[in-house]
């Protein structure tokens, strides 16, 4: 009977300490984070040293990783201090450290030996030989290039067994990653040190230049676009885990709390029902559902099957994905009276469908019969930011469950 | 000692600029060598590898490439038939390349060329711990940066001193994937250029070939008027890419910058009088410009 030997871990983005948690709740064995310096999201929120020392402290609780991302391309001087960074990472008790620099690399050897080094994405790692490079130097693990395809992983498998780690969700980069400077050409900004404007989600014109001149827009009406959908193997999973796959990562760092906690459950789920019987798993449609409701593009598998084809870059108008609100979060429920307290994320009230999820992919939709402020009074909408309010639930829900609705179209 | 090192199509290419005054030539083909003005067979690299070590020059062959399993396993043989030419240098921007040869034993020199990814002293010294003789520097730095990262090495940093930089490799085919999306005539012939509407002055080129997508620079580099600075400060390894320019013009070009070369060593170099010709050299369609190197590191983060 197929087994499966060791189970992949779900490896979640964390922009913050909230979404850490939220994160580690919804089922991720591993988040990755920022820190203050040294990152590639130097508009995502950073964790501080305290911050991150909360942190691993919660995720060690739960059994849970934390990785922190150090993937800047370092110039002349940007690498001052990282010796200071990856010491005080290793004595905050951080579990990797996600580089691409070799020159941090090297850095990181030397301050902060023994902690475990993870090669980024941005190094676009695209065979086994890379793969055996890397081992050789010391690392633990490589972050795969979004460009191989699941026969390639297979095929690496079998050279190598180094910890392989590969995206299974979310946003792609329309170049190989680090081999793309079109923001710091195009506006000054560098997009290996945490500058990416993303220019590859812009329109341009495509023209054709004959002896020198500019002579024809090939097509005036549909302007030339790089931008592709996004990705998603979450129908594809037990490819991705019979290749030999350690690592599920989901892209997203700037992503909310309701991406994030969907996401996670949905993959926690789907991973744990495929390992625990390969033979018999089904595919739940519910899964599908639920990731569709944080979806922000169309999904497509990336290069896992073949070379993206036009029909995975966004071309003329997009599709129109129904999009769900993070509306509240569940701080309390009393079993006897049904009655849940919420802090309120955005506006709702009562009449208004709303969808509550919490961990284990536990999941139940109603609709607001019934709305109390915080002195006990009735009202019919919770319009104030963080507002606490009551509410009676028809099943039963916990703290951290949160709830959802349909954006107004 | 000032190297000039320039790209070559052809072996009439090669020999033209030879004559130049070219030191070193750059040549390559698919799938290994990236972005090469033309992909040779290893035939012809054989008689250019030839040709260039009969006229006492030298000879880097680019296997600079991203590759994938299918082009690393087939990676030794090229490299050993690279060895038999007896090619003094290739260009390697895949570790997973260092590694084969490293396997291999071949006594070959290699230069670590990964584009954008070559940004500071450190790390080319990461890449010269693990054999490289030299390293290629990103075209994204200033030139206040390469002088600081040249001071602290002692292998040579090479700087592109002309021609095109590709700004963008995609795996994906961007042109194929736009043209079948419109239903409009396939065209990939080096012609096609982007423009962003927010900025008017804009042309990138954009070609695919084997290895996806390349976007470039608007401007052609050109730090004609920095050799002097460029000399002082021990960044002597200079760099022509015709990967966008062909034939006779571009040996023009590359006579240009060796007759510049010599001035400077005679201490006759006028850099406005350079300058000038090489506009006049220069196709109309391609601006030059300075690209980074003149901009302050503080202004681009």
């Amino acid at each position: 009977m197929k087994k499966i030997e060791k189970k992949p871990e779900v490896l979640a983005p964390a922009g913050n300490l909230e979404k850490l948690k939220m994160a580690i709740r919804y089922g991720a064995d591993a988040v990755y984070i920022g820190g203050q310096a040294f990152g590639l999201r130097s508009r995502a929120g950073n964790f501080s040293y305290e911050e991150m020392s909360e942190g691993v402290a919660f995720a060690h609780e739960h059994g849970a990783k934390v990785f922190v991302a150090a993937n800047m391309v370092t110039h002349e001087g940007d690498g001052n201090g990282a010796d200071e960074f990856f010491k005080t990472l290793q004595s905050i008790g951080v579990d990797a450290v996600i580089i691409s620099d070799p020159a941090l690399i090297v850095v990181c050897f030397n301050a902060a030996p023994g902690l475990p080094i993870h090669l980024s994405t941005q190094a676009s790692a695209t065979n086994y030989k890379t793969l055996e490079f890397w081992k050789s130097i010391g690392l633990e693990r490589v972050v795969l290039a979004r460009e191989v395809g699941i026969e390639e992983i297979r095929e690496m498998r079998r050279h190598t067994d180094i910890e392989i780690e590969a995206f299974i969700h979310g946003a792609m980069c329309i170049a190989y990653s680090g081999r793309c400077t079109l923001s710091n050409h195009m506006v000054n900004r560098d997009a290996n040190r945490g500058g990416c404007a993303q220019s590859c989600r812009w329109k341009y014109d495509l023209f054709d230049m004959d002896n020198g001149e500019p002579n024809s827009h090939l097509r005036d009406d549909e302007p030339f676009s790089m931008s592709a959908v996004d990705l998603s193997m979450l129908h594809h999973l037990p490819d991705m885990i019979d290749a030999g796959v350690n690592s599920l990562k989901i892209e997203g760092r700037m992503k909310s709390i309701h991406y994030v906690s969907t996401v996670s459950n949905v993959y926690r789920n789907a991973v744990d029902a495929y390992c625990s019987d390969p033979v018999h798993f089904v595919f739940d449609p519910a899964w599908d559902d639920e990731i569709w409701k944080v979806a922000q593009r169309d999904l497509s598998t990336g290069f896992y099957y073949g070379v993206p084809t036009e029909k995975e870059q966004l071309f003329g108008k997009a599709r129109k994905i129904p999009k769900y609100t993070f509306a509240a979060q569940v701080l309390d429920y009393d079993p006897d009276t049904k009655i849940a307290t919420l802090e309120q994320r955005n506006n709702f009230g009562v009449g208004e469908e709303v969808e509550f999820y919490g961990p284990g992919f536990a999941h139940f939709k109603q609709t607001v019969r019934d709305l109390w402020n915080e002195d006990g009074e009735p009202i019919d909408r919770a319009p104030n930011p963080m507002m606490t309010v009551t509410m009676t639930v028809d099943a039963p829900v916990e703290p951290y469950f949160l709830m959802r609705k349909k954006s107004d179209a | 000692m000032i190297e000039i090192i320039a790209t070559a199509e052809s072996l009439e290419q090669a020999e033209a600029l030879i004559d130049a005054g070219a030191d070193r030539l750059y040549v390559g083909g698919h799938p290994f060598g990236l972005r090469l003005p033309k992909p040779l067979s290893l035939e012809s690299i054989g008689r250019i590898s030839d040709l260039v070590h009969r006229r006492g020059k030298k000879i880097t062959v680019a296997c600079n490439a991203l590759m994938h399993n299918e082009q690393i396993s087939a990676l030794a043989p090229y490299l050993s038939q690279l060895g038999k030419f007896g090619v003094d240098t290739v260009s390697i921007g895949d570790p997973g390349a260092i590694f084969v040869l490293r396997e291999l034993g071949l006594p070959l020199n290699f230069i670590y060329d990964a584009g954008t990814l070559v940004t500071s002293a450190e790390q080319v010294a990461f890449w010269i711990s693990q054999g490289a003789s030299g390293a290629v520097a990103a075209r994204e730095l200033t030139l206040k940066e390469l002088i600081e990262m040249q001071q602290k090495l002692d292998q040579p940093i090479e700087v592109q001193v002309y021609g095109p930089t590709c700004i963008h490799q995609s795996g994906r085919p961007l042109l194929k994937n736009y043209f079948k999306y419109t239903g409009g005539v396939e065209k990939n012939d080096q012609t096609l250029y982007l423009r962003d509407p927010k900025n008017p002055d804009s042309q990138y080129p954009i070609f695919e070939d084997t290895d996806g997508t390349h976007i470039f620079s608007t401007d052609d580099l050109s730090l004609m008027g920095q050799l002097k600075l460029m000399r002082e400060n021990g960044l002597n390894t200079w760099k022509l890419d015709g990967v966008l320019l062909h034939g006779e013009r571009f040996v023009q070009i590359v006579s240009l910058f060796a007759e510049a070369r010599r001035a400077l060593e005679s201490g006759a170099f006028v850099p406005e009088s350079f300058c000038n010709r090489l506009v006049k050299l220069q196709p109309a369609h391609r601006p030059l410009g300075t690209g980074f190197y003149l901009k302050n590191p503080e202004d681009v983060h």
